[in-house]
């Protein structure tokens, strides 16, 4: 008796999971929008660089974005860098501020996965990616705290053969994303630390990109984080990229 | 000069302590040694470069760019030079840029600046057949496509997706040159009649009269984007910053047909109208310039003992174009390659004296863009397709640059110049060099 009343808890846990799990899909949709939830947000943000003898150079700049496609982020120092801009638009347009040229370049999408200023981010990772129209995903693991995704491109326009993502359960925010490059070999972690709501949005105060290949890491802290402080459209635009 | 410069430590001073001027700059020395004359020093220019600039509201800029430099290589020739300082230890001051700019002026959508500025149009890489309205700055050939400060005013109005650009230039302003060793690659050789020995050689430059009708220029542009390509149109009223000749008088020294000479060059009026574009096709970054000019008519007389001896078209009112195609792309190993192709430099005018350029950059950087290798930058000159053979010039540089510091960079790199008959590369092939920068930011 006991044998067949342990056995039908056990198909009555089994089917509330299944009934009550999410599945992947719904999970990266929930992932796109919380990582732009927000209307729009500001920051500044200190950038460490770590070589693989452990040598640091650092980097500082501001941090805008509008919606989920108007980003801008401009260096601030060091002196030779400072006033360089990236600019992203709608429909994949990008734009690069060269302050030693005085000239705005439009960013060729052969640009786009190289490294940007001597950091570990791309040009692709500094733009908006919507996870759920970009990759195919399945669901992997689903601990108590997080959920393990696996993602692989739709497009083969791509360096990577899949993402392994961990998505926060409590915040549904990717905490950390594993590259893997068409060999299947492990090349970049991106970490997302100290996820911290503000008011009704949620936050990777620390983001770090470590690449195996060169052993190098590129940390971004983000700090004097603002949100929907109704910045303007113009902001957005090649008028305000050189900075005034 | 010495009162200048104290002023200007002053100020610098003065203005990081009292005010919210934002003061940032560079400290650079320039070397170059000749491969030939048994490694001739040619240059060494140490300099410190100064940028201020500040908003005291959020509708008001400032800048300012001035460079203080030291040409290390005494100028000296006699006695009498060494009492003077300034000749013994050559050395200026240079004002780049200065300029106000208000923003939304009078509406959200109009952006104005005043003061000596440079306005770069065009989408080519260095190389802008539209950008008329600062002029050439050529008095270091390795700046390449440098261009000096105007003082001037632009407007720019933006609508939508477009901008609206309207430029004044008050005051004409020409070209500086290259040093004697170099513009011999850019001059033609005066063509005296047959038997004439020309033994002195002077020259006067005739610019514009100082009247706004004669000396001023102008220029519109309209920008914005369509199908995913930048494109922009332009104008331009203005003068050719490069002079031509308009006048050569020859006069007699003795019985033997050796002759002085004296010439004048003018500046013609030209009217420019440009286009360009800029996207990409595939994963290949493209774009494209033109510029079609259409010259004032220009003619050459020719005196002998001041009789007028001849008079000839030296530059026909026919409308010529210069344009520069190009493109660029990164390969999955990190090599960058640029190309372009150019018809007509900038200091070739009317339709038969345009020449054509092949012009291509390879680049890898290594280290986190601590190392920068440019294995080969070369520019191929054909003057004349028919006869490559005996006409072309070749110039083929190599650099690499290291940064071990931020904002520090150390440069090293060489260039040969090669080529035959009436070519740029050809005529300066003597001048091989090595050069070698250090550059600090601050």
């Amino acid at each position: 008796m006991n044998y067949l009343r342990t056995l039908a808890t056990l198909i009555t846990l089994i089917v509330i999971s299944v009934v009550f799990a999410e599945d992947a899909q719904s999970v990266i949709k929930k992932v796109d929008s919380v990582m732009y939830a927000p209307k729009d947000q500001k920051s500044t943000m200190k950038m460490i660089l770590t070589d693989k003898n452990g040598n640091v150079t650092n980097r500082a700049g501001v941090a805008l974005q509008k919606g989920d496609v108007n980003r801008l982020i401009r260096f601030t120092s060091p002196a030779d860098q400072k006033g360089i801009a990236f600019l992203e638009l709608p429909d994949d347009i990008q734009y690069l501020y060269l302050p030693a040229f005085s000239k705005i370049r439009r960013i060729a999408s052969h640009v786009k996965n190289t490294k940007f200023a001597g950091t570990d981010f791309t040009y692709d990772d500094l733009s908006s990616i919507y996870y759920s129209k970009t990759y195919d995903v399945k669901k992997l693991e689903e601990g108590e705290a997080d959920i393990t995704l696996e993602l692989k491109p739709k497009s083969e326009n791509t360096d990577y053969s899949k993402l392994i993502m961990i998505v926060q359960k409590e915040s549904y925010y990717p905490s950390k994303i594993d590259y893997y490059d068409k060999g299947n070999n492990l090349i970049r972690t991106l970490n997302r630390n100290k996820i911290t709501k503000f008011k009704n949005y949620w936050f990777a105060l620390e983001v770090q990109m470590e690449d195996f290949r060169d052993n190098h890491k590129s940390q971004m802290i983000f700090e004097d984080v603002e949100f929907d402080t109704n910045l303007q459209d113009e902001l957005f635009s090649k008028r305000y990229l050189k900075e005034r | 000069m010495h009162k200048i410069i104290t002023t200007i430590l002053f100020l610098t001073i003065s203005l990081q302590i009292f005010s919210q001027v934002k003061i940032s700059g560079n400290l650079e020395t320039q070397n170059r040694i000749r491969i030939q004359n048994e490694g001739e020093f040619t240059w060494n220019k140490n300099s410190m470069g100064l940028k201020f600039e500040g908003n005291p509201s959020g509708d008001i800029h400032y800048f300012s760019e001035i460079s203080l430099f030291s040409l290390g290589i005494p100028q000296v020739n006699q006695t009498s030079d060494l009492q003077d300082k300034d000749i013994a230890y050559t050395w200026g001051l240079e004002i780049n840029e200065l300029y106000l700019d208000m923003y939304c002026f009078l509406s959200d959508n109009l952006d104005i600046r005043i003061g000596k500025q440079i306005i770069a149009w065009g989408t080519a890489d260095k190389l802008n057949p539209t950008d008329n309205l600062n002029p050439d700055d050529m008095s270091d050939i390795f700046d390449f496509g440098k261009h000096s400060g105007s003082n001037s005013m632009m407007l720019a109005y933006y609508l939508g997706d477009y901008t609206l650009y309207g430029v004044f230039v008050p005051v004409f302003q020409p070209s500086t040159l290259p040093s004697d060793d170099w513009s011999k690659a850019f001059n033609t050789p005066l063509d005296t009649p047959t038997g004439m020995n020309v033994v002195s050689f002077e020259d006067n430059i005739l610019l514009p009269k100082n009247e706004l009708t004669e000396t001023s220029s102008y220029g519109f542009k309209i920008a914005g984007n369509m199908l995913d390509y930048d494109l922009s149109a332009s104008y331009y009223y203005g003068r050719d910053d490069m002079p031509l000749l308009s006048s050569v008088k020859l006069n007699a020294v003795d019985t033997l047909e050796n002759y002085d000479a004296e010439a004048e060059l003018v500046y013609p009026r030209i009217q420019v109208f440009g286009a360009d574009i800029a996207g990409s096709i595939g994963k290949v970054g493209v774009w494209g310039e033109a510029a079609l000019i259409f010259p004032e008519e220009q003619k050459l007389k020719f005196y002998v003992n001041s009789a007028l001896g001849g008079e000839s078209v030296i530059l026909e009112d026919k409308p010529f174009i210069r344009f520069v195609v190009g493109g660029d792309y990164t390969f999955k190993n990190n090599v960058y390659l640029n190309a372009q192709y150019m018809h007509g430099y900038i200091h070739e005018r009317g339709v038969d004296e345009l020449n054509d350029y092949f012009i291509l950059r390879l680049e890898r950087k290594f280290m986190y863009d601590k190392l920068n290798l440019a294995p080969v930058s070369a520019m191929v000159e054909i003057p004349d397709w028919d006869d490559i053979e005996n006409i072309y010039g070749i110039a083929l540089g190599s650099e690499i640059s290291y940064y071990p510091y931020d904002a520090f960079e150390i440069t090293l790199g060489s260039y040969i110049l090669d080529g035959k008959g009436n070519s740029i590369f050809s005529k300066a092939k003597e001048n091989d060099e090595i050069f070698f920068k250090l550059k600090y930011s601050f």
